[in-house]
């Protein structure tokens, strides 16, 4: 699928929280192309916005960690450069979105000042350049009334139009990479369906690389080129998001398609995933689904290897693929 | 089919108050609104943040008190009947909140919570109250011993397991949950809907459901309501309006549902902007700002909510426009993945068999 080399190739990475034994986020490994679009899905806890932060050289509140791992970004590992470096990458050519946009606009600050700043910081452009490209970026994200709009507060946008303020912040300086961690968890769906176009516009103008994190599938199956299923701090799953939506493969990729209502003929029955996600302190050994999973079996107490079950579509799951003890017609047919 | 609950021109004003200088302006949450909520179904009310749900829902049990307008249970306007009558009738009209702790006493136990109200509704023998609490815990996917701990203690899907026992502990009629999944997690979520259901056909409860979650009212709800600023647009069977919305508003919602299947239609968006600000509602009909079919009359005239063959809709265009529902298609999956997802129903209705 990957003729050329990936623009961010992240492998192994771990974050531990110091004093503990297990890893929140234990040997997380992606790839992600120039203009493609790579979701991380999961269910709160799983380690998606640790996994952005540590991305983004944010990870930094002892006694949370890295512990091992590596990001190539254009032949660098970026877990080994140093902060002053790390800080040129960050806002310029690798960019963040966060679900809350106050989380990354300065409430005293007017909007263009914030976007002219970070674009005078990192390409050294004027004070009118800079201000140019504010108005510029407001005007793609379609915020209406752009000009008027440079010289107001975060606070007096609505929720739609701040996440628009972020999101031309965010791209100003054309990153390669863009993460966006829940971007439109907190919108109503018409204002997502909004950002979500916007996104897709704006990443096919510039060939930026997107990495989407959500726990909606149906974020996903609109945006992902490829998607990486996460559960418990591990992936369980990642392929084509062709294959692992046509074909999904982990006990609990299955659940939690199974678990979302249908918008079709009303359906019986919700199936479950019974209980709850394990706390890092209690996690089972072996595979971390085990305490849930309906096909667990004592074999599963050893940690399953992430196998390739069809083209670049990967599953971590002993019993994988589920219907090979069922009958042996059907798995033909599967892949 | 009986109406459970009625509303009759319902009407509910906040004053927010204008810095420094000059009147304090006015919101019209709940702006004249018409339902009725038969017996035994299960209700929605769907639209965008602050078109007013929570304060309809609020009003539908007198959790606040409406501007203008009447609210019909059993034969009383319970919006106007005096406080101690309104106390006996609070029995049957439960709520559950989004998080239910976060409006509820972080110190005292679960075991106390639910027997709050059961105090006030006249258990005065305490083994009773307690064999109660035990019951209804069981009932919710809990075990009795979970009475002696603290709200905190509880993951986000226990704690709305509690808020909905605690709902049903004096034995309501209509349950009123305002986005009582919202906050959880789809696996999650799928178990507080399943118990909902399960509760409800025990109980022959009467569920009025909010949320913004398209796919948790289809699943849901027998009809719904739509809202948009202050004012019902357009009332439903479930099954009727995602098949075929007949208000432009409708239509706009459901084509910006993300479809969780490859290869599905992508999510349209037919509104620009955002939802008008509600202390200056536009004029007319007051979709007329973002509506894709409006015409100039649209905005001079208030359309009314009318009876068009078996739902109500608000426009002046209602038969001049055709419009388009969600297509039902199951999600494109390989035989094997189906077999898989038949597996998975059938191994984890097994494991959960002996105890949940
Ligand atoms: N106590 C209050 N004082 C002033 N204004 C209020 C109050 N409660 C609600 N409002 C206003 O009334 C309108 C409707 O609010 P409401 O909370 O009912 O909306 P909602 O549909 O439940 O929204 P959401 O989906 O965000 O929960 C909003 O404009 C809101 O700002
Ligand atoms: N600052 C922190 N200190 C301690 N634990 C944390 C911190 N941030 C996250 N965690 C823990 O790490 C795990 C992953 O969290 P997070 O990445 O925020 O999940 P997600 O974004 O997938 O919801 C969770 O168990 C969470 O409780
Ligand atoms: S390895 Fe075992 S417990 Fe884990 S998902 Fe597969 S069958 Fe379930
Ligand atoms: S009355 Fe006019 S503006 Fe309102 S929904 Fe109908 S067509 Fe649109
Ligand atoms: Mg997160
Ligand atoms: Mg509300």
């Amino acid at each position: 699928m990957n003729a050329t080399p990936p623009l961010l190739s992240v492998q192994d990475l771990s974050i531990r929280m110091g004093g503990t034994k297990t890893n929140l986020v234990d040997g997380l490994s992606f790839d992600v192309g120039i203009g493609e679009t790579v979701c991380i899905v999961g269910e709160s806890g799983c380690g998606k916005s640790l996994t952005a932060l540590a991305l983004m050289g944010l990870l930094r509140t002892p006694p949370l960690h890295l512990n091992g791992g590596t990001a190539l970004f254009d032949g660098e590992d970026l877990f080994r450069l140093p902060e002053t470096q790390r800080r040129q990458i960050r806002g310029g050519r690798m960019a963040m979105i966060f679900q809350e946009p106050m989380s990354s606009l300065n409430p005293a600050l007017r909007i263009g000042e914030q976007i002219a700043e970070s674009v005078r910081r990192h390409q050294g452009a004027s004070r009118e350049a800079a201000r140019t490209r504010a108005l510029e970026m407001l005007e793609r994200v379609r915020i209406p009334a752009a000009e008027k709009r440079l010289d107001e507060f975060p606070h007096q946008l609505s929720g739609g139009m701040r996440q628009r303020a972020m999101i031309a912040m965010a791209m100003a300086n054309d990153p390669s990479v863009l993460i966006a961690d829940e971007p439109t968890t907190a919108l109503d769906v018409t204002i997502q369906a909004q950002i979500l176009d916007l996104m897709r516009a704006l990443q096919s103008e510039t060939g930026a690389a997107l990495i989407l994190i959500t726990h909606d599938l149906g974020v996903v199956a609109e945006m992902a080129d490829k998607v990486v299923v996460m559960y418990a701090g591990r992936v369980v799953e990642a392929g084509p998001a062709a294959s692992v939506f046509h074909d999904p493969q982990h006990p609990y990729t299955i659940g939690l398609m199974s678990s979302m209502p249908s918008l079709g003929a009303r359906s019986e029955k919700l199936v479950t995933i019974p209980g709850v996600v394990p706390s890092p302190l209690a996690m089972p050994e072996g595979c971390r689904f085990q305490s849930r999973c309906p096909f667990a079996e004592p074999g599963c107490a050893m940690r399953p290897v992430f196998t390739e079950i069809a083209p670049d579509h990967g599953v971590a799951c002993l019993r994988a693929p589920l219907e090979g003890t069922l009958d042996p017609g059907l798995r033909e047919t599967g892949t | 089919m009986t109406a459970i609950l009625k509303t009759r021109g319902l009407r509910r004003e906040f004053l927010t108050k204008k810095p420094l200088f000059g009147a304090p302006t006015v919101v019209r949450a709940v702006d004249g609104v018409d339902l009725e909520i038969e017996t035994g179904e299960t209700f929605a009310i769907v639209g965008e943040s602050g078109c007013g749900k929570s304060t309809l829902a609020r009003l539908l049990v007198r959790l606040i008190d409406p501007t203008e307008g009447e609210v019909w249970y059993d034969g009383t306007d319970i919006a106007h009947v005096p406080a101690v009558k309104m106390r006996a009738l609070r029995r049957d009209l439960q709520f559950v909140f989004q998080d239910p702790f976060s409006s509820l006493n972080p110190r005292m136990t679960v075991g106390a919570l639910i027997e709050e109200p059961l105090h006030t509704h006249g258990w005065v023998d305490r083994s009773a109250r307690k064999a109660r609490v035990a019951e209804l815990l069981t009932r919710v996917g809990l075990t009795p011993a979970h009475a002696d701990r603290f709200p905190h203690e509880f993951s986000g899907g226990q704690r709305q397991r509690i808020g909905i026992a605690r709902a049903l502990a004096t034995g309501p009629k209509v349950l009123i949950g305002d986005e009582p999944v919202s906050a959880l997690d789809v696996s999650i979520q799928a178990q507080v809907i399943n118990i909902l259901e399960d509760l409800k056909d025990e109980f022959g409860l009467t569920l009025v459901i909010i949320a913004h979650d398209l796919a948790v009212i289809r699943h849901m709800a027998d009809r719904v309501a739509v809202m948009y600023l202050g004012e019902i647009v357009e009332v439903a069977s479930c099954e009727d309006l995602f098949a075929k919305p007949r208000h432009p508003y409708t239509e706009a919602l459901l084509a910006a549902i993300p479809i969780a299947s490859v290869g599905a239609r992508k999510a349209e968006t037919r509104l620009s902007g955002d939802l008008p600000n509600p202390i200056d509602p536009p004029s007319g009909c007051r979709f007329h700002t973002r509506c894709p079919y409006a015409e100039a009359s649209c905005a001079n005239e208030r359309p009314a909510l009318t009876d068009v063959g078996g739902r109500e809709v608000a426009c002046h265009r209602v038969h001049e426009v055709q419009l388009k529902g969600l297509a039902e298609d199951a999600p494109a999956r390989s035989p094997a993945a189906q077999a898989r997802f038949q597996m998975y129903r059938a191994a984890s209705a097994e494991k959960q068999k002996p105890n949940p």
